[in-house]
Order: structure tokens, then C-alpha cells, then sequence
């Protein structure tokens, strides 16, 4: 049984279509992070799956449950907002407690869980304040006892960390981590950060443009980015784009003297001629001696920064930019020319015109 | 800059406000409190001292008791109509739906009429010939004969009320419409997403929010109403039967109709400390709220 399925949802206002056919199927126990920059429309979806907007077609089933038009309060979900969304006039634990005071549960038993939820998030000495007197990161937890303490079939998360610094967010992230493998819940979560995604998600929703560009477990989103904007959204420093056309299984970038021979499987299916994408992650390269006859590309090296772990070096082949992630002792000098080896297995080619992997 | 400085400019540029308000309100206050305390009539004598009797006659005078019950009565009853219906409208007009921004627009239109106008109006409706509200409700079948709604002291202060209510509900709602518009959606989603029901949620979640406008706009229309003239006037000079007689037709029938210009401050200022004591209370109380968030 799915805890969650989405068939083909669409939103539209007036002309403007925000999502465009959204199929997925969620398993109890799964976090499914909707990966995508502002604008792309999973914040609607996130709603359209708490009921708290509508969708224009499709259906949204909780656990084998049609929910299209039923009221948010009745479709066994909780949410956790970005901007936390606490009650200012009522205390913690009123806060935590109100989802089961709406639905009728004891005093008694309410202050039980209440408790047993507050001890969870370790915020137990906060109970009797007002969120006003609560620090982001304690409101933060707040939010998440509210969800957690009513036990519903699927959590929803909206950008519940973009309002924390950066130290709490990883803090906050590695905390959601934990209750997610404590308590085995299900999942969805909405971010534009894709690290929170990576390290959070059984599976990511890369979505663009109301659609779902890939669906995928985070290392197959990483290491086989199905489409050339995935590749791009995911790692950091990006995936290196370099435009290169293929003649006869040889792929020439644009801009440089020499070419390369493509690994036999990728030969085969980029066929006799064509433009292609090839997309090299940065830290799948690494130095290697002029005039090296294993594949490597030569480029010209413009910067070179130290970052701490890694020394980032950036250089150009023609007008194109390629960056290199390497050991922070490496010896490279701008100014210099310098070949780059790559690892055979970590190139990603991508038919230029759909941006589809080849 | 010293503070001394700052303090003395302040001052300065205050002073010709000062002056203004001395002369037009601090000195006639400081003569009808000197007038209290004298037997003058409005014109002829300027009358000789008489103590606190002014005080004793009008306090215990059954028109002064009298008409402090219809004061309040009147004040209670519209300031009550107006917040609930003033909350309600705004309630619907922050609903999403077409012709909204025209709607409010329109909403505003009874309170930004002069009360004679709205006055008129209302005579014109109550009219017991050709009003609007007899002829409405003998076709709908719910009144056999025309009546004189403001010829009746039975329904004379209700029908005054309604009017009152048309007038003044627009700024409550109009607080309250700016006070729910400061309500954050999350919360309003997450109150939704924990299971409160309409009510719940209005009693819970947005209360809180209106609390505190809601008390400005009470103080404010308790004060008005307290001390209504004009639409009164206009509609029935406090009558019939004295029926819709408040304290500022009182005072004005006192002073003016009467001519006793020494008993009829001794009343206006029996009225002002009233109301000031309306207006402590209320600081007092806002304040409290205001320290509670």
C-alpha cells in the first residue's frame, strides 16, 4: 500500500499552468524531498497535498484514500511552515497540544503527549513560554512537536529550515534526520537546497517548471542526473557543462585542439554526428602530466582558490570554463596550461538539443 | 546638541498649538467650571455664586437619572451592534471573491457621510407617510398599518440605534478588515492543518490578532456614543416623550432651551467626567492587553 499517490496533478490559474502533470507514488516510511528553485511549483504541490490549495485536475490519494476535496483537518496530514507558524498568544505546549485539543483528546492524555513529544525534541524546559521567547531554532522545534505529537499518516515539511543560520540548519537537518529513522515516518519535504535534499531524502523530485525532471534515490540523482538541469542543480561546485560536438565516437569540445574517444557504451548511442553536452563533475578530475595519453582534456588554469578541504581550480578551453575540486595540496599554477584526467565512468553526456542523458 | 536644548525646541514648536488650545479649550472649560458654581442665565444676569447647588439639584433631578439610563442604554446597545456586525463584515469582505475591492469601497460610504445626512436619510426611511421601512414591510405582509417609528417612545431609540449602527458599523469593520489582513496565512493554514473548525479557528488563531484594534475601536465608539447629539437632534430632539433624550441633549436643553446657563455647565461637566472616566478605564485597560501580548 502507498502511503501517498499523486495522479497526473494540475494547477492552473487563469492562463498560467504552475504545475503540469504530476504522477508519483509515495511508500509508508519513505522522505521524498521536492527538490526545485523558487518558482517551479512545489510549494503548490506541497499544498495541493495538505488540502490547503486545490488542484485543478488529478487526484491526490492518502493511504489508498481519494483526498480531493476533502478539508486539510480531515486528511490525517501535518504540517511544519518555513516561517514556523506558531500561535503567538498560546504557550508551547498549547502549541504542541492544539491539534488534539481541535480533536477532542483528553486533557489528560493530551498533557501526556505533549510531554512525551517535548522530551523527544528536548525542549520540555520551554513548555510554559510564549513563542515570542523562543530563539529560531527552539520555535523550529516547536513546530516540528506540533506536527509530530497528532502521529499522522504523512508529515509535510515547507522549507522548514531556509530561516536558521547556517549552524543550526545543519544542526536542525542531522535532528530531522534522526526522528525520520526513529520514528519511520513518511515524508515530503520541500527545499531549494540540495544539500538538505541529498542528505535527507530516501528519493528526490527534481522539479522544474511544474513538472518532475527526475525522481530518484539521491545517489542516482547525484551520480545518473537524467537530464542536463538536474545535473546542474545537484553538487557543488556545479557540474562542468562543456559543449562538444561527436564525430565517428570521438568527442571534440568546443574550443579545444584535441579530442577524446567516448567509452563504447556512450559511442553507441550518440551515433554518427551530433552536438552534445558533455558534463564532468568537479571532483572527478584531477591532475595528470602534459601529454598523458589516458583521457584527459587540456585547459588553461585562471584561478585557483583554496577553500579549506579542497582547492578549487578554475580554467577555460576556448571560451568555455571548467572547474577542478582537488586535494588542497595540489600544485597547480594560474597562468599555467594543465591536463586534467577524468574518470572514464563519472562522464555525463547529454544530447544538446533535449538536454536528455544520452 | 544638549538635551536641554532639544527639550526647550520641542516646546517651542509645540507653542502655538498651546495657545491655540488654551484659547479655544482650556480657558472655556476654566469659565463653565466658574459658571457651574453661579445661578447665571444665559443672558441678562451674570449671576451670583451658589455653591455646589447647581451639582445637587442636577444629580438628583429624576431627568438626570433618567437620562443616563437611555445614554447608556443607547451606548451599550449600538457599540454592541456595531462590533458584531462590524466583525462580521470584515470577516467577509477579507474572503477572497470577485468585486471585493469594490465592495470595501462602498462599505465605507455610511461612515464617510455627516451624520445630518445620515440623519435625513433615516427620517426619510422612518418617514410614518411615505418612509421606505413602512411601505418594505407592509408589501413583505409583516406590518397591517403604517407606523411612526419615531413618533413611538416604544421604538423611537431602537429605530435611532439602527441608524447609529448604519453609521458606525463601516469603522469597525474597517479596523478589524486591517487587523485580520495582518493575520499570517501560515497560521491561519496551520490552524486548518491541526483541525480547528471555522469557529475554532475565529475564536483561537484570529481573535487574538483582532484583540487589540477591536479594543481601540470600542473606546473610540463607547466615548462617541456616549456623547451623541446631532443625529439625535436632527431625528427627534429626544423625544417623544423625552424617549430618546440623552445626556448632551439634556445639557443642551439645560443651557440653551431653558436658558440657565449655571446649571447647564454644572451637567456638562457631570458629562465630561463621565466620559473621562470611560476613557481612563479603557487606557487602563488597553494597556493591559497591550503588556499581555
Amino acid at each position: 500500500m502507498s502511503a501517498l499517490e499523486l495522479i497526473d496533478i494540475r494547477k492552473r490559474y487563469g492562463a498560467i499552468e504552475t504545475l503540469r502533470g504530476i504522477d508519483l507514488s509515495l511508500a509508508s516510511g519513505e522522505f521524498l524531498v521536492l527538490l526545485g528553485s523558487s518558482g517551479c511549483g512545489k510549494s503548490t504541490l506541497l499544498n495541493i497535498i495538505a488540502g490547503l490549495a486545490e488542484a485543478t485536475e488529478g487526484d491526490v490519494r492518502i493511504g489508498d484514500r481519494s483526498v480531493t476535496g476533502v478539508h486539510p483537518k480531515d486528511r490525517d496530514i501535518a504540517m511544519v511552515f518555513q516561517s514556523y507558524a506558531l500561535y503567538p498568544n498560546m504557550s508551547v505546549a498549547r502549541n504542541i497540544g492544539f491539534g488534539l485539543e481541535m480533536r477532542k483528546v483528553a486533557a489528560a492524555e493530551r498533557a501526556d503527549a505533549v510531554h512525551k513529544t517535548a522530551k523527544m525534541l528536548q525542549i520540555e524546559n520551554l513548555l510554559e513560554r510564549k513563542p515570542s521567547e523562543l530563539s529560531g531554532g527552539q520555535r523550529q522545534r516547536v513546530a516540528i512537536g506540533r506536527a509530530l505529537v497528532r502521529d499522522p499518516q504523512i508529515f509535510l515539511f515547507d522549507e522548514p529550515l531556509s530561516n536558521l543560520d547556517a549552524k543550526l540548519r545543519m544542526e536542525m537537518r542531522t535532528e530531522l534526520k534522526r526522528l525520520h529513522l526513529m520514528l519511520g515516518t513518511t515524508i515530503v519535504y520541500v527545499t531549494h537546497d540540495q544539500i538538505e535534499a541529498m542528505t535527507l531524502a530516501t528519493r528526490i523530485a527534481v522539479m522544474r517548471d511544474g513538472q518532475i525532471e527526475q525522481l530518484a534515490t539521491p545517489d542516482e540523482i547525484y551520480n545518473r542526473p537524467a537530464t542536463r538541469y538536474v545535473a546542474s542543480f545537484v553538487g557543488s561546485p556545479p557540474m562542468n557543462m562543456l559543449e562538444a560536438t561527436v564525430a565517428e565516437g570521438i568527442a571534440h569540445i568546443d574550443g579545444s585542439l584535441s579530442g577524446f574517444a567516448l567509452p563504447a557504451d556512450i559511442r553507441e548511442k550518440a551515433g554518427q554526428v551530433r552536438d552534445v553536452i558533455i558534463g564532468i563533475r568537479p571532483e572527478s578530475l584531477s591532475l595528470a602530466p602534459a601529454g598523458d595519453a589516458a583521457l584527459g582534456i587540456d585547459a588553461m588554469v585562471e584561478v585557483v582558490e583554496l577553500t579549506g578541504p579542497e582547492l578549487v581550480v578554475t580554467s577555460t578551453i576556448g571560451s568555455q570554463r571548467l572547474t577542478a575540486s582537488l586535494p588542497p595540496k595540489s600544485t597547480v599554477t594560474a597562468g599555467m596550461a594543465q591536463r586534467f584526467a577524468i574518470d572514464a565512468g563519472a562522464l555525463h553526456i547529454f544530447d544538446k538539443a533535449t538536454g536528455k542523458r544520452l | 546638541m544638549t538635551s536641554n536644548w532639544i527639550t526647550t525646541r520641542a516646546w517651542l514648536l509645540m507653542l502655538p498649538l498651546l495657545i491655540v488650545m488654551i484659547a479655544i479649550i482650556g480657558w472655556p472649560l476654566v469659565d463653565t467650571v466658574r459658571l457651574s458654581f453661579t445661578d447665571a442665565k444665559l443672558v441678562g444676569t451674570a449671576g451670583s455664586f451658589v455653591g455646589l447647588d447647581n451639582y445637587v439639584k442636577m444629580l438628583s433631578g429624576s431627568n438626570f437619572q433618567r437620562t443616563l439610563v437611555t445614554t447608556t442604554l443607547f451606548a451599550v446597545l449600538s457599540v454592541a451592534a456595531e462590533m458584531v456586525i462590524g466583525v462580521l463584515a470584515a470577516l467577509l469582505l477579507n474572503q477572497q471573491f470577485y468585486g471585493r475591492s469594490v465592495l470595501r469601497a462602498l462599505m465605507i460610504l455610511p461612515w464617510a457621510l455627516p451624520t445630518v445626512v445620515n440623519a435625513t436619510l433615516w427620517r426619510l426611511i422612518y418617514n410614518p407617510e411615505y418612509g421606505a421601512l413602512n411601505a418594505a414591510l407592509t408589501q413583505i405582509g409583516l406590518l397591517d398599518t403604517y407606523r411612526s417609528w419615531l413618533g413611538e417612545p416604544g421604538t423611537a431609540l431602537t429605530a435611532l440605534i439602527v441608524a447609529d449602527c448604519w453609521k458606525n458599523f463601516p469603522l469597525v469593520a474597517l479596523i478589524a478588515l486591517a487587523a485580520l489582513q495582518a493575520v499570517p496565512r501560515d497560521i491561519t493554514a496551520a490552524s486548518m492543518v491541526d483541525g480547528a473548525g471555522a469557529w475554532a479557528r475565529f475564536r483561537f488563531v484570529i481573535m487574538p490578532y483582532l484583540a487589540g484594534p477591536l479594543m481601540v475601536a470600542l473606546v473610540l465608539r463607547t466615548i462617541e456614543a456616549f456623547k451623541v447629539f446631532d443625529l439625535i437632534w436632527v431625528m427627534t430632539r429626544g423625544g417623544p416623550a423625552n424617549s430618546t433624550r440623552t445626556l448632551s441633549i439634556l445639557v443642551y436643553q439645560e443651557a440653551f432651551s431653558f436658558q440657565r446657563a449655571g446649571s447647564g455647565a454644572s451637567l456638562a461637566l457631570i458629562v465630561t467626567l463621565l466620559i473621562t472616566i470611560l476613557a481612563v478605564a479603557y487606557a487602563a485597560l488597553i494597556r493591559k492587553s497591550a503588556g499581555a501580548s
